[in-house]
């Protein structure tokens, strides 16, 4: 199982690398050298992305993570680089690192987590320890009485909810 | 390192792979080839032993098999580079009048021992830097 998933992430690789060999499509011989390619680097990378990884190949999850990546995080990341200009002009800035217990259960939905919450300005994560099950992040002006957050509502709105959503 | 680079580090490796394969394929079209191509790919080794540590490196790096490898890359090249040898050493003779990569120029499968010697190339540089970065992490200790 782990091979066919490399095996269909190298090919749509693959197939976005070289599309356009044949008017807009691909030309036979490009398809035919990206499934031995594909085969070959996918035989080398099968015990490095996991026997889990084929979770990733529900097309309902791929559906999932566009509508997470255009919707929430786009959103998230716009509404926070503004807040975060804002905080550059005035200059009220309260840094700090908070530890932010969460709930989640696997390495896919700490590292989706984790990337959300730095790609969102203003939140940066240090650190997952999966061990104690929470995040340190350095938050860039921490609104006052939440220096020892429950959850990462404060911190990252809806992310924990799709984090534990996607990487299921 | 740590959980966040360990995990994004399974999912790039392949893509690493499979771009540098690209790259070496497409030598002879696109730029780049046999060079660029092998040390894309030797940057992913690099970061399967950045990101996974030295411990899991001397598991999956075999010694006998990468040297076999990189020698398997030069004799390619010089193997395709005598092919021609009726006329004269490095005579492209795939393109002139061989069976096989002499297509129409600028589709996959023309410019003759090309995209061969790219591939040979491509498999000796990986294997070389993956190697030399391999020993330099496995040199014994830091004092004498």
């Amino acid at each position: 199982m782990a091979f066919i998933a490399a095996f269909i992430w190298c090919y749509i690789l693959w197939l976005g690398l070289t599309a356009g060999s044949s008017g807009l499509l691909w030309s036979s011989e490009e398809l035919i050298a990206g499934l031995l390619f594909s085969a070959v680097v996918a035989y080398t990378t099968k015990g490095i992305i996991g026997e889990k990884a084929s979770r990733f190949l529900n097309p309902i999850k791929w559906l999932e993570f566009i509508v997470y990546s255009i919707g929430p995080l786009f959103l998230g990341m716009v509404k926070a680089n503004f807040h975060v200009a804002w905080l550059v002009i005035t200059g009220k800035i309260r840094p700090g690192i908070v530890r932010v217990p969460v709930d989640l259960e696997n390495d896919a939905q700490y590292t989706i987590l984790s990337n959300s919450i730095t790609l969102t300005p203003g939140t940066l994560t240090i650190d997952a320890c999966p061990e104690e099950k929470a995040l340190y992040v350095h938050w860039i002006d921490i609104p006052e009485g939440l220096e020892r957050p429950e959850n990462s509502e404060p911190v990252s709105g809806s992310f924990e909810k799709w984090a534990r959503r996607l990487g299921r | 390192m740590g959980l966040i680079v360990k995990t994004t580090a399974r999912a790039i490796i392949p893509l690493i792979g499979i771009f540098g394969t690209y790259i070496v394929v497409h030598g002879h079209l696109t730029p780049g080839g046999g060079f660029q191509g092998g040390a894309t790919i030797a940057g992913a080794g690099i970061l399967f032993l950045v990101a996974f540590g030295l411990d899991e490196m001397k598991e999956q790096y075999n010694k006998s098999l990468y040297s076999a490898l990189e020698g398997i890359g030069g004799l390619t090249f010089l193997g395709v580079a005598m092919l021609g040898m009726g006329v004269a050493f490095f005579y492209n003779t795939l393109w002139h009048n061989g069976p096989f990569f002499n297509g129409q120029p600028g589709t996959l499968l023309s410019a003759g021992y090309l995209p061969i010697m790219n591939l040979a190339v491509g498999l000796k540089v990986f294997t070389g830097l993956v190697s030399a970065l391999t020993t330099i992490a496995l040199y014994r200790r830091w004092k004498s």
